[in-house]
């Protein structure tokens, strides 16, 4: 059984006027140790999938469909259910590492605070192991125990929060846009150490960013979002490798290589379509230079691409032909 | 810390030396001569005035009497006032604890009710109760308070006849121990309801608007993803994050008050500083007028230095060093 079976999952902002389609027909399968990327430009919607199966959006966000953790429906558990796999089975990484604990609490208590939601009865000498262990495993020092998230800089807030992911050993680790804001040297410092933490524990992880490299880098397997939808999605050998989706194609285009001949970088033209219209054909269409009357008139679905060795889906009316 | 507070300390007396220069000056400037308002208009005796005048050092010009001033207040003596005939450092300490009872009892209601109410707006942020709340607050704040103490001593002590209109106790009733309390209590309860609804939209929009911003913040996410209780996020960490504004405003609006129920002390004619500085402005009682705005400059200095002392012990981040 997969860890985690996303299955046509659709996540809308209702407003008063309109309503957002910000994530529409996603299947995402997780097996156990996996390690998947999400990308996309900004507003493609995929830290909104993430958080949707997490249930952390607002009230303003509906989100339908199943998310089958361990074979359970995260979006339909009791709050007390969910509190349960919170953490314990499911943490989160996230983005602006700053401000991703209290500013006025000292990080060492509120990690306290964390490990007695899930262990209520555990001594005050155990958690200060345990926190003391985990500032070990991300390169920190015991002192930290005792400052603010002030007191600290971004490199270090992010290994506080990774640290703090950790503490109740859960199975799947979410990193949301986790090392974005850091500068390239650290970035790949604690890329390095996350790939490591996922070996020692044996994790399954779900990184989501707009940067390709971390992916090709970190994962096994990619998921491709444009505007809300599932462009392209399989292992990053095939799918960075050899990309069949125009998307993913301009994506990697517009992300210098090391290897190889230089070439000009070149983004792709346009911009994020209106979310709150559903078009009746591709929705990448309008900016894709290969576009014809039956991509503008008829929705391409996923199917399989490649020689079927390996799953590998494309959503483009021009795979397979 | 030591050296910041020192250096607070100093900067205080200079500008209550700098307040007091200037309301000395600018009260010998304003029209009116106070020995002429003492000799009355009917038949003034010009001899009287003169011998009156050089009593009092008021035919020395304005730096002399400020100079004469200064040393007398350095040795400890404020002068004596021209209309009561009593000392006044005697006259103040007589009128300073009506004045501290009406305004900390206003104050505590202002602020506990205040912050109470906008707390819980906060979290029926939307709802109609809410929005009748703000619109309650929007309406005391833009009352001038001498018209609110008006309008409750018409209802209350006019038409309904249940509560005292003015005074701070019943001068027939000669009451002693618990009875002298209660009668005390009823005659404060117009002046000080007046008062705190004046001032409590100030604590509502204050506590309401922090706690909406708290909890819209990064780390409440983070919270949530570790499935922690709503309860305990919102006690514990909404909370202290939120009341920080609240605890800041608080020394300077108690200064503020001290002076700003000048209205309040005289519409009730509660026997007051306030009252006392309105009724010595009209008899140009040059002595007692300094000797107040002394003391209140006195109250804004110390109050603003002990919030910036209070600021660093609950805000981590404010340093002073």
């Amino acid at each position: 059984m997969a860890l985690l079976e996303i299955k046509n999952l659709n996540i809308t902002y209702k407003m008063k006027d309109k309503s957002v389609y910000a994530v529409q027909d996603a299947d995402i399968t997780l097996e156990s140790q996996d390690a998947v990327g999400i990308v996309g430009e900004s507003g493609s919607g995929k830290s909104t999938l993430a958080m949707g199966v997490l249930r952390l959006l607002p009230k303003t966000a509906v989100t339908e469909g199943e998310a089958l953790f361990e074979g359970k429906n995260l979006l339909t558990l009791s709050q007390d259910e969910l509190s349960k796999v919170r953490w314990n089975e499911i943490s989160v990484v996230f983005q602006k590492s700053m401000n991703a604990l209290s500013p006025v609490h000292k990080i060492g208590k509120q990690m306290e605070d964390v490990y007695l939601i899930h262990r209520p009865k555990a001594s005050k000498q155990e958690i200060r192991e345990r926190i003391y262990e985990l500032f070990r495993i991300v390169n920190l020092s015991e002192r930290v125990y005792e400052l603010y998230p002030h007191e600290l800089s971004g490199g270090m807030m992010q290994r506080i929060s990774i640290a703090l992911s950790l503490i109740l050993n859960p199975k799947l680790l979410v990193l949301d846009e986790a090392t974005t804001a850091l500068d390239v040297v650290t970035q790949s410092q604690i890329l390095r150490e996350i790939m490591q933490l996922q070996e020692k524990f044996h994790l399954t992880r779900l990184m989501i960013t707009h940067d390709v490299s971390v992916v090709a880098s970190t994962c096994n397997k990619v998921v491709v979002m444009y505007a809300g939808r599932i462009m392209e999605k399989g292992h990053v050998e095939d799918v960075l490798v050899n990309p069949k989706h125009p998307y993913t194609q301009g994506l990697l285009k517009s992300f210098p290589s090391f290897h190889g001949e230089k070439t000009d970088l070149r983004g792709i033209p346009g911009s994020l379509p209106d979310l709150s219209v559903r078009p009746e054909g591709c929705v990448f269409a309008p900016r894709c230079p290969y576009a014809t009357d039956e991509c503008r008139n008829k929705m391409p679905e996923l199917k399989a691409a490649g020689d079927g060795k390996h799953e590998w889906q494309v959503a483009c009316h021009r795979n397979g032909r | 810390m030591k050296r910041y507070i020192l250096k607070r300390v100093l900067t205080g007396i200079v500008i209550v030396l700098v307040s007091v220069c200037i309301n000395f000056v600018l009260i010998r400037c304003a029209p009116g001569d106070p020995v002429r308002i003492l000799a009355g208009l009917d038949d003034p005796n010009e001899d009287q005035i003169a011998v009156l005048t050089a009593q009092y050092g008021l035919d020395k010009s304005i730096p002399e009497q400020f100079v004469v001033y200064i040393g007398n207040v350095l040795r400890g003596d404020f002068g004596f006032s021209y209309v009561n005939q009593k000392q006044v450092i005697d006259l103040i300490a007589e009128k300073v604890v009506p004045t501290l009872l009406l305004s900390l009892s206003a104050l505590t209601i202002a602020v506990l009710g205040g912050t109470l109410l906008g707390i819980y707006c906060a979290r029926k942020n939307g709802k109609l109760i809410d929005k009748a709340l703000c619109a309650v607050s929007y309406v005391f704040d833009a009352t001038p308070s001498f018209w609110l103490g008006l309008m409750l001593i018409l209802i209350f002590a006019s038409w309904l006849g249940i509560l005292p209109t003015s005074g701070m106790e019943n001068m027939r009733g000669h009451y002693t121990g618990i009875r002298h309390v209660l009668d005390v209590m009823q005659h404060m309860i117009l002046p000080v309801g007046t008062l705190a609804l004046i001032q409590f939209p100030y604590y509502f929009r204050i506590a309401r608007s922090s706690v909406l911003q708290v909890m819209s913040e990064d780390f409440i996410t983070t919270l949530r993803a570790t499935g922690m209780k709503e309860k305990k996020i919102f006690n514990k960490y909404v909370l202290r994050n939120a009341l920080i504004p609240t605890v800041t405003i608080l020394g300077s609006s108690l200064a503020f008050l001290l002076s700003g129920s000048v209205y309040i002390e005289t519409v009730f004619s509660w026997p007051g500083m306030g009252r006392l500085l309105f009724d010595s402005i009209g008899k140009r009682d040059y002595p007692v007028l300094s000797g107040i705005y002394l003391i209140l400059a006195i109250t804004v200095a110390v109050m603003m230095i002990l919030v910036d002392v209070v600021y660093s012990l609950i805000d981590p981040r404010i340093k002073y060093d």
